[in-house]
């Protein structure tokens, strides 16, 4: 069985980040319940956050601020496409502002975040 | 509902009319509530990771840093409302995605069954955590 393909244009693909960054970030939130909890154990906390300052978790933290960013962005975007219906005229050059933005953001908050991996 | 209708032969049109009518008022709900917990939650979460890893180093985020930060209750109620509504609001994508990828029934019940419990067990333990932490 062959099943036909949607091929949508720009909009489709932000639907798609969309969902992948939102589930994405959802799964780090679930995990980070866990490992926040651990709080009432500071000895254990300490041990387990202490991974967050390794190079390899300071990667993923750049991954999650540019998935978090993303999808801020880019779902202010779909609010101001569902109120305002002057912006669908404009709706490419607003998801490419979102993009750059998110490129921005990411570019710099992650030397920000491994910075530290190279001073010490 | 329609076993009654079975059995007596009556119409069954109006129970599955009001029962559309109760779903589509539950997803209009959804669409505001995700729009709106949205728009807070770029607040919150992005002020979040600008607290744990742009504004200080994560290195330094250690017990200590939460028991300073948790002295104040303004931030356990910013932490816990970031809690709640990342949850919910995650949720309920997930609850997007269930019903557009999981096409068995009975699979996608399961799937959702487990997801609900974990998501909801997950709120109770953070919750716990913020409320009862002690430094």
């Amino acid at each position: 069985v062959k099943a036909s393909v949607y091929r949508g244009k720009s909009g489709q693909w932000a639907f798609i980040a969309h969902r992948i960054s939102g589930f994405l970030v959802m799964m780090f939130l679930l995990m980070h319940v866990v490992d926040v909890s651990t709080i009432h154990n500071p000895r254990l906390y300490n041990e387990i956050h202490e991974l967050y300052s390794r190079f390899l978790l300071r990667l993923f933290e750049v991954g999650l601020l540019a998935a978090l960013v993303f999808h801020s962005l880019n779902g202010w975007r779909i609010v101001m496409v569902d109120f305002f219906p002057g912006v669908i005229k404009r709706e490419k050059e607003v998801l490419t502002a979102v993009l750059f933005l998110t490129a921005l953001a990411t570019i710099i908050g992650g030397y920000i975040i491994i910075k530290p991996e190279f001073i010490h | 509902l329609s076993l009654d209708s079975a059995v007596t032969d009556a119409p069954a049109i109006a129970p599955i009319e009001s029962s559309r009518r109760r779903g589509a008022s539950f997803e209009l709900w959804s669409w505001y509530f995700m729009r709106i917990s949205g728009l807070i939650l770029l607040f919150l979460a992005l002020g979040h990771f600008a607290i744990t890893h742009i504004l200080n180093d994560v290195a330094k985020t250690n017990s200590g840093f939460v028991a300073r930060r948790w002295e104040n209750p303004l931030w356990r109620i910013y932490d816990w409302l970031l809690l709640s509504l990342g949850l919910l609001h995650g949720l309920n994508g997930l609850r997007f995605i269930m019903d557009d990828y999981i096409h068995s029934s009975a699979k996608r019940a399961t799937t959702k069954a487990i997801v609900y419990s974990v998501t909801t067990g997950l709120f109770l333990y953070g919750t716990l955590t913020v409320i009862t932490y002690k430094a």
